[in-house]
């Protein structure tokens, strides 16, 4: 028995099928690992890497910002601190939407408005003003409705 | 958290430091008590301090209105975030009451000119902490280290 029929015979197209496969699969992962290569590379060329990985990793397991329940506790304001906020969300109205938060302190202080400081780092804690990365920050409207509310 | 080790230890700049490092270090920080409205730094004030925080909230002012807030334990208010030739170029404000460690500038750029591995290992994590921290605030000027904070 020869040729087509042989190879029929003794399951020829299935064992080809299959050491295609492999061979394939083969290539894929050593692809795969030849482009991340450079990856390994540059921890094995600075180790200090390694170090800073874990380190994020720790800071990603314990985030400074607060849970949600601490936020919604900070953000119960009395009556007094209501009104306040009203005369910061004035004086935020008269800012540009990324505004100064050094120039918003010091508009509050020679308005006379009661306990600047304090009232902003609530603020801060509520997330009703919230840092854009570029060192400005924007009033949330949403969470000053709702905590004024 | 009291002891200055502790937040030493705590801190993302100086907690790669070796234990001997640390306790070195440690000794040359003096707690202080801080309020709202405390004005810790004045820029264009010579700069005598340099200040880490144990607990409260600090907004830190630069030029051009930017600012970062500072409230986590541990984070280090010094070097180019806050002085550049001997004087201080930004503005610190208590925005929160708590405690704030300080230490002479010169003690601490003493401390670093003495010991090349410790400053090697602090200005890394330095860097690191003013890229999560403050990235619009990195220093853009050439300064030879450390002369010129």
């Amino acid at each position: 028995m020869y040729g087509l029929e042989a190879i029929n015979a003794n399951n020829g197209w299935a064992i080809s099928v299959v050491g295609v496969t492999i061979v394939f699969s083969g290539l894929v992962m050593l692809s795969f690992v030849i482009s991340q290569l450079h990856k390994v590379l540059a921890l094995w060329e600075d180790p200090s890497k390694i170090k800073a990985l874990f380190k994020a990793k720790q800071k990603k397991a314990s985030p400074k910002e607060l849970p949600e329940k601490q936020i919604a506790d900070l953000a119960v304001f009395t009556e007094s601190q209501k009104e306040v906020a009203k005369q910061f969300a004035l004086l935020v109205r008269t800012m540009e939407n990324h505004f100064s938060l050094p120039r918003l302190l010091h508009l509050a202080q020679i308005s006379g408005l009661k306990d600047p400081c304090s009232n902003l780092n609530n603020f801060l804690k509520t997330k009703i003003i919230i840092p854009d990365g570029s060192g400005f920050f924007t009033w949330d409207k949403d969470m000053f409705d709702k905590t004024i509310s | 958290m009291n002891s200055i080790k502790e937040i030493l230890n705590e801190s993302s700049v100086f907690s790669s430091l070796g234990e001997e490092d640390i306790q070195r270090l440690g000794v040359l920080f003096e707690k202080r008590a801080i309020n709202p409205g405390d004005i810790l730094a004045t820029a264009k004030d010579a700069a005598q301090y340099f200040f880490l925080l144990n607990n409260g909230t600090i907004l830190l002012a630069m030029d051009e209105g930017k600012s970062v807030v500072l409230n986590t334990v541990g984070d280090f208010i010094g070097l180019e975030l806050l002085s550049l030739k001997e004087v201080y170029k930004t503005t610190l404000t208590v925005l929160e009451a708590g405690s704030v460690f300080a230490i002479p500038r010169l003690d601490f750029l003493a401390f670093i000119q003495e010991d090349s591995v410790a400053a090697d290992t602090i200005m890394m994590a330095w860097q690191e902490y003013l890229d999560k921290t403050a990235s619009f605030a990195k220093n853009i000027e050439d300064i030879s280290f450390p002369y010129n904070y």
